[in-house]
């Protein structure tokens, strides 16, 4: 139990820059997720933490210790695979128990820890198989026990649902929350899918290019942005971004005109909103564009039009009906913008109350 | 099969099953008249009259009074002690199939799961070596091998063909540790183990298919091998290939071919019980390659 500090880490491979000077303070019993899209550094950044890639500049602490010259085993981390690294020759049991053989714990003390662990995950039916008898989410806790097993200083997660089926990933989602709930153990969690870190962390950091974009908390991230990057990788469906000028606080885009915006900045920007924010009217409004798809989600109707280059959807009641073609309005206040600069994605503070 | 499952046309069924059995006739056929000749003497198995004295066996009954003898065999193992040859081969082929398969297994895991470019040029190297003829290395170090004094023995041999295999057990074994998923030893790792307790608690026993059809393929080069051990091996250390090709004799000394004969039979009834007995780990060795986790 422990925090774990990174230090300007970075990961180079001859002249790729995987990781780009990384810093982060994570605390002691912290949920915290690395997300971004593929490739954005977010798996380096566990492994190097694990010990499994090594640490081209910076300095990685677990806890007091500086860890960067130790090796994975002498980490005291555990660490759930993509793929679960199942000892296929092993039973369910002889894999949870490994850890434990290994580590030299006392050979009396191994059963009632395996059992226990075995119990967390509800695969005491399942000891005495072997992991390819098993099924994906049964495997899948098979890793869990393995890393629960003992009381390591932290666990690592790499995108450990995105082998099972959409149904699988939300009972494993609140199971894995849960855990990390009862056991009271840093842990930090690596995917792609923003559901997922929305749901699970206490803190996000989003990543791109190796470079971080964004700490925060789930809420921060989603209502205020860094930059359009984490605008446009943040929630279903996206924030809609639209490409204009501004002038005098008014916004103008081709079949879009937001008043009241703060008058400091003039020029090229990105204005940008979120689908549930906006409504539909038939009359007035900021936005006025014929209808280029309508979506039934069940709870919502989604209205998208075709602004410029981007698609711009905007959230409604179930009932709500319209035809492809329509022309409809839509209400966006100046309240609900986040205006980005048009060069850098980089977010424009709002100036307090103009 | 099962009769309903897959209904073939008749003529076809014929055809197919005779093209089968003619085969299988055709490649057992050597063997089997070779065990049959091995208990006939030399005048019926070589007849110039006609090869129906080797069914027959009119010489031998003639000579020994029985259709079959074991003549052949007493000559091998009791007269000219193809005992020792035996044990010769035994300790060349355990030794070269051991020392090849640590090396291999332990330097294709280090290929496998290295990073830097060099592997490919030490793969690269490696075929080349295994594309060259066996003789080479024996000619080059013959003269060596005298003046250092160590021609002749065991060790000498099985050094030497150890350098011939390694290639190939490298390159093999190699493709098997590829297909073992690196998760499973960086699983093993942050679980607790060093690099060569993952190697040895958790790659090997998944390895155990690639690991036996390896040594079988290691086994059969060295106990088939002739063109080294009969060049390095001195009279009383050589092994049963040399000792087989001795009995058929040399320009100076008449060799007794039922000797041989009878030793090759004898030769290769082990390898019979070794390809029996490792049936299933070759052939899931040679398939799969791939071990599913």
């Amino acid at each position: 139990m422990a925090e774990i500090r990174l230090k300007n880490v970075s990961k180079r491979w001859h002249n790729f820059v995987g990781v780009d000077n990384f810093s982060l303070d994570i605390a002691d019993r912290e949920f915290l997720v690395l997300l971004g899209p593929s490739g954005c550094g977010k798996t380096t950044t566990m492994r190097m933490i694990a010990g499994l890639e090594d640490i081209s500049e910076g300095e990685i602490w677990l806890g007091d210790r500086l860890v960067n010259k130790l090796e994975p085993k002498d980490r005291d981390i555990s660490m759930v695979f993509q793929s679960y690294g199942l000892y296929p020759n092993m039973t369910v049991y002889e894999n949870i128990r490994f850890p434990l053989r290994v580590r030299k714990v006392p050979k009396e003390l191994h059963h009632e820890k395996v059992m226990q662990a075995a119990k967390m995950v509800e695969l005491t039916d399942f000891l005495e198989r072997r992991p390819a008898a098993l099924s994906g989410g049964q495997r899948q806790r098979v890793a869990l026990g393995r890393a629960i097993v003992r009381q390591p200083t932290a666990f690592l997660m790499d995108e450990p649902l995105s082998n099972l089926d959409a149904k699988l990933r939300v009972s494993t989602r609140a199971q894995i929350k849960n855990l990390q709930h009862t056991l009271k153990v840093t842990t930090i969690y690596v995917t792609h899918d923003q559901i997922e870190a929305m749901t699970l962390a206490d803190r996000v950091v989003v990543m791109n290019k190796g470079v971080v974009q964004q700490v925060g908390t789930p809420t921060d991230i989603y209502d205020n942005p860094a930059n359009t990057f984490v605008a446009s990788f943040i929630g279903s469906p996206a924030m809609n971004l639209v490409n204009g000028n501004i002038a005098y606080g008014t916004f103008v885009a081709k079949g879009i005109e937001v008043k009241g915006l703060q008058k400091n900045v003039n020029g090229a920007v990105t204005l940008g909103f979120r689908a549930e924010d906006a409504s539909l009217v038939s009359e007035g409004g900021q936005l006025g564009a014929e209808v280029y798809s309508m979506e039934l989600l069940g709870e919502a109707t989604m209205a998208s039009f075709k602004i410029g280059d981007h698609l711009v959807s905007i959230k409604s009641g179930k009932e709500y009906r319209a035809e492809i073609g329509d022309t409809i309005h839509a209400k966006i206040p100046a309240s609900i913008c986040h205006l980005f600069d048009a060069q850098t994605g980089g977010r424009l503070a709002r100036v307090a109350a103009n | 099969m099962t009769p309903s499952a897959r209904k073939q046309p008749l003529p076809l069924a014929i055809i197919s099953t005779g093209f089968v059995i003619l085969w299988v006739v055709l490649a057992a056929f050597p063997f089997i008249w070779t065990v049959w000749g091995s208990f006939k003497v030399e005048q019926d198995f070589f007849s110039r009259d006609t090869f129906w004295d080797a069914i027959y066996g009119v010489r031998t009954i003639a000579q020994t009074g029985s259709a079959f003898t074991s003549d052949g065999y007493y000559g091998a193992w009791i007269t000219r002690d193809f005992l020792s040859s035996v044990i010769n081969t035994l300790i060349v082929t355990v030794s070269v199939v051991v020392i090849s398969l640590t090396f291999g297994t332990l330097g294709g895991y280090a290929l496998a799961r290295s990073g830097h470019r060099y592997t490919f040029w030490i793969l690269m190297a490696a075929l080349v070596f295994r594309a060259m003829p066996h003789i080479t290395l024996v000619s080059g170090y013959l003269l060596p091998f005298f003046e250092m004094n160590i021609w002749g023995y065991l060790p000498t041999a099985i050094i030497v063909l150890v350098a011939i295999n390694q290639p190939f057990t490298l390159w093999m074994l190699h493709s098997f540790f590829l297909s073992i998923p690196k998760d499973l030893d960086e699983s093993a790792m942050v679980d607790g183990c060093s690099r060569f307790q993952a190697f040895r608690l958790v790659v090997i026993p998944v390895m155990w298919p690639g690991v036996i059809t390896t040594g079988l393929f290691s086994f059969l080069l060295a106990y088939n091998d002739f063109a080294t051990t009969a060049m390095l091996l001195s009279q009383p250390n050589q092994t049963m290939v040399p000792k087989i090709a001795s009995f058929l004799g040399t320009v100076q000394q008449e060799g007794n071919v039922m000797f041989a004969v009878a030793a090759v039979v004898s030769a290769t009834a082990p390898l019979f019980v070794l390809v029996m007995f490792f049936q299933r780990q070759i052939v899931s060795g040679l398939t799969a390659g791939a071990v599913k986790g």
